[in-house]
């Protein structure tokens, strides 16, 4: 931490080396995140540019009272999502649907134990990660990553998406359920 | 037993707090009864944590070409 605000005082100073170290310190983080709103690879590549030259853009502004990580986390999700609102929202399931929570735990058919493809480097089961988390819309899906998957707090990711904390542990309640109901059934 | 292993008593508290119980009230007692008693909300709640692992698990690697392409066009020295 101490070494990463020193590398962003250099930077704001014009220090390249600076610079070029703290974009290899988060390239491969922000386009990990990137590909995991967006599920395609050119599109991550095209997120984590403009996440870069926005960041260097803005730098002097970034007073270093949140982590680096944060900033960028926000740059990233605001980049995805305005691209995500120019879709139709039929490209979405409705989360109306998990309303119904009983009926999904009581749903046990399946035992996760007993699949075969359980680890991740399994296509098959890439797959199916994929195409559940497609159906999620954006709004959902982002709260779900950086919570979940990202492992920022709740407080960090309502601060991120500029949503109050209550809405950030209900979309993020929707998301999972829904997530693990729609793996369940590709499991069936 | 681990230090910092949790206690159902724990897990019980956590859901009571997130649904804004208070921890003696009727709901959060039942809950606590029925979590003692229910395979389907054990099975569910571990299949949830599952589906975050595989996610969590699920990465790409950045192509070296897409690392070299960033610095260029940022005109930083690869």
């Amino acid at each position: 931490m101490q070494e990463e605000k020193l590398l962003i005082s250099l930077a704001k100073s014009g220090d390249k080396a600076a610079l070029t170290e703290l974009v290899k310190l988060y390239e491969s983080t922000i386009y990990n995140f990137a590909f995991k709103i967006c599920r395609d690879k050119e599109k991550a590549e095209n997120i984590m540019q403009e996440t870069f030259y926005s960041m260097i853009k803005s730098l002097n502004q970034f007073e270093g009272d949140s982590k680096l990580s944060t900033w960028l986390y926000r740059i990233v999700s605001n980049h995805c999502l305005m691209g995500a609102r120019k879709l139709k929202s039929s490209n979405f399931v409705s989360l109306d649907e998990i309303e119904d929570d009983e009926n999904n735990v009581k749903e046990l058919a399946v035992d996760w134990d007993s699949i075969p493809f359980k680890s991740t480097e399994n296509d098959e089961l890439k797959k199916i990660l994929d195409d559940s988390i497609k159906k999620l819309h954006p709004d959902y899906r982002v709260v779900f990553l950086l919570r979940d998957v990202e492992g920022l707090s709740t407080e960090e990711t309502a601060n991120i998406l500029e949503l109050t904390v209550p809405a950030v542990k209900s979309r993020l309640h929707r998301a999972r359920a829904f997530l693990r109901n729609d793996i369940n059934e590709a499991f069936k | 037993m681990k230090e910092n292993e949790i206690k159902c008593k724990d897990v019980v508290n956590h859901i009571c707090e997130s649904l804004g119980e208070d921890l003696n009230s009727a709901q959060c007692i039942a809950i606590k009864k029925h979590l003692g008693e229910c395979k389907n909300c054990a099975s569910y709640f571990k299949t949830v944590e599952m589906t975050i692992d595989f996610y969590k698990k699920y990465n790409v690697e950045l192509p070296e070409d897409a690392h070299d392409k960033l610095l260029k066009s940022l005109g930083l020295n690869t």
